[in-house]
């Protein structure tokens, strides 16, 4: 269809516009003025809407739009033929003319830009998490002076989600560690006649190492998201500045019975772990190396330390501290917009984690220097 | 004019609680209509269930032609890109910018290049009052007008031959709010849309509404011009309009 047929008459251009100029045709309609070839600024120009069939203010501004390019302005172009409700359509778009286009992409920045930026971001975070853990510091030591305003039975709730609902996951991942671990041991070993030394490999690894690891990575995934994204929600519901409005402290609502919650839950929950790696070891090595369960617990008596025992539990605590005052802060910063309760979810789970893998390779290297 | 909006004994049942008991209206091309009720008369829930957003358990609607709850996936398609909806709080997708929203409709439904679909985002957001700086932000740091303006952009955005309202301008300040109106009523002369929209605002419907449609009990208690709904002699209604004189006599 010709959208538009320009005729001379008089010495003026006279564009005749047909058919439906509507959104729809929009691409057809603004190929078909780029081929008009209209050239000719200082001659008037007419629109003429009595072909038209329908005009819509999408069409209305691109026709006006491709006109101003050509270098028509009020004075040389006039319209003539437009259906009355046509008219103020036109007359609407005409005033908008000058506005100026949106661009309707985000900015995009360079690799440098955004190292810089992600720079910055990194160093306010940890800035303010300072900041929070002072807030969270004062608020705990408020309890110690007056105790009733500690929530027991939010804590209790807690503990229920962050705790006992967690010892099946935990159970089943350590004890499966505790199999492969013994197993590629057990290998090693086997090509010595060492066999017996899987007891001792295993009984370390896994109460000093993997089940404090594994438990705290399980909790920082289950517990630490679980945390942000509850007090993130409420922070978007505006439920965080009510709880503020009727006198209450939201760190010693929210973060304090999730705090103690957590740092109560993972102890247990390593204790839970060192029980299932070991008895993992137990079952591969009465299988494949012929150590029976009498002889593995017998072994395991006389080479395991307590220490290795404590050091696993004792690093617990201190994982849980981590995770819980990084996943309530993120939390209480999440933004008004249901996009940042995901980003700071994700962003929280990140944390943990390497906070979780740095403090275990703090206290290995500082264990190892105190000989214990 | 043809009628745009045919809804035809409408029921709708939560559990055993009846919600609409045989509701029935309907909107002619260009008119500016509203519906009022109290609150928990089922004006929101009339509003999706006229949109095809929610299946009322009896009853027809007839949305341009179209015949809402008994037409193809297809069909339904194609009708939803001849109306424009403006949710009660906005309902902007916050992970995009304000330009990026106003854009998902051209996005897409239609294949017009980059550049003209800034363009013509420039041109929407102008013409709901905003400016193109607007169109960098991101919803979350919009005033709760600017982001009824943003979605009332995003809805006029394809053209659409209805534009259904959802309390308009609950949430703005009066002043906000008569601008809004305003916007509206401009709108609908200019490009002949229809509106039809759910309120409680008393300005709203003394300003610039043609014909407005009370619900009460289930039922349509009143439709007419709102001088003509004003004068019905019913308890709700009469409580509704007095609500205002008192305002108005306590104020001189």
């Amino acid at each position: 269809m010709p959208w538009i047929e320009h005729k001379i008459a008089d010495g003026v251009s006279v564009l005749y516009l047909e058919g439906t100029w509507r959104l729809s045709n929009l691409t057809a309609i603004s190929g078909a003025l780029r081929e008009l070839g209209l050239r000719v600024p200082d001659r008037r120009v007419v629109l003429d809407g009595s072909r038209l069939r329908e005009l819509d203010t999408a069409a209305g501004f691109i026709l006006f739009r491709h006109l101003e390019l050509l270098g028509c302005n009020g004075s040389t172009l006039s319209v003539r033929g437009f259906d009355r409700r046509y008219m103020r359509l036109l007359a609407l778009v005409h005033e908008r003319m000058k506005c100026p286009p949106a661009a309707a992409r985000s900015m995009h920045l360079d690799l440098v830009q955004r190292v810089g930026a992600a720079t910055i971001r990194l160093w306010h975070l940890l800035k303010t998490h300072n900041a929070f853990i002072g807030i969270v510091s004062l608020d705990s030591l408020n309890l110690f002076r007056s105790p009733k305003l500690f929530r027991a039975k939010e804590t209790v709730s807690q503990f229920e989600a962050v705790g006992l609902d967690a010892i099946p996951i935990v159970t089943l991942v350590t004890f499966l560690i505790g199999v492969v671990f013994a197993y590629l041991l057990g290998v090693q070993a086997e090509r010595f006649g060492a066999n017996i030394f899987v007891v001792d490999g295993v009984g370390l690894a896994v109460c000093r190492e993997l089940s404090p690891l594994l438990a705290a990575v399980i909790v920082a995934g289950r517990s630490g998201a679980a945390f942000t994204a509850q007090i993130g929600t409420m922070k978007v519901q505006e439920e965080i500045d009510a709880i503020r409005t009727l006198g209450l402290s939201p760190i010693q609502v929210l973060v304090i019975p999730r705090l103690v919650a957590i740092m109560i839950a993972l102890p247990l929950l390593v204790f839970v772990g060192d029980v299932a790696g070991i008895a993992g070891g137990m079952l591969v090595s009465a299988w494949q190396l012929d150590i029976p369960a009498a002889l593995f617990t017998a072994r395991l008596h006389a080479v395991l330390p307590m220490s290795a025992f404590i050091v696993g539990l004792a690093k617990a605590p201190v994982f849980a501290a981590f995770i819980a005052m990084i996943a309530c802060r993120m939390g209480m910063l999440v933004a008004r917009d249901a996009r940042s309760v995901g980003e700071n979810t994700t962003s929280t789970v990140v944390q943990s984690i390497v906070w979780v893998i740095v403090l275990d390779a703090v206290f290995a290297v500082v264990f190892q220097r105190l000989g214990v | 004019m043809d009628m745009v909006l045919e809804v035809n004994s409408i029921v709708t049942r939560f559990g055993s609680e009846v919600i609409h008991d045989g509701v029935s209206f309907s909107v002619k091309g260009g008119e500016v209509v509203a519906l009022i009720g109290g609150s928990g008369t089922g004006k929101s829930v009339l509003l999706k269930e006229v949109i095809g957003l929610m299946r009322p358990c009896g009853g027809e609607v007839h949305l341009l032609g179209t015949d809402v709850w008994n037409s193809s996936e297809d069909e339904m398609n194609a009708l939803r890109r001849r109306f424009g909806m403006l949710f009660q709080d906005g309902a902007l997708f916050s992970s995009l910018t304000v330009a990026e929203n106003i854009a998902v409709p051209f996005r897409e439904h239609t294949n017009l290049s980059a550049d003209i679909i800034s363009s013509l985002v420039g041109f929407n957001l102008d013409l709901v009052g905003l400016t193109a700086d607007t169109g960098r932000k991101s919803p979350a740091q919009l005033s709760g007008g600017m982001r009824k303006r943003v979605a009332l952009a995003r809805a006029l955005t394809l053209e659409p031959e209805i534009l259904f309202l959802d309390e308009p301008t609950s949430g703005l300040d009066p002043v906000g709010a008569r601008a809004f109106d305003k916007l509206v009523r401009v709108l609908s002369d200019s490009f002949g849309l229809t509106v039809f929209l759910v309120t409680h605002d008393l300005d709203t419907l003394l300003s610039i509404i043609d014909r407005a449609i009370a619900l009460s009990g289930g039922r349509v208690i009143a439709d007419g011009p709102v001088d003509e709904v004003m004068r019905i002699d019913h308890p709700w209604i009469r409580d509704y309009f007095s609500a205002r004189a008192a305002v108005v006599q306590g104020g001189s």
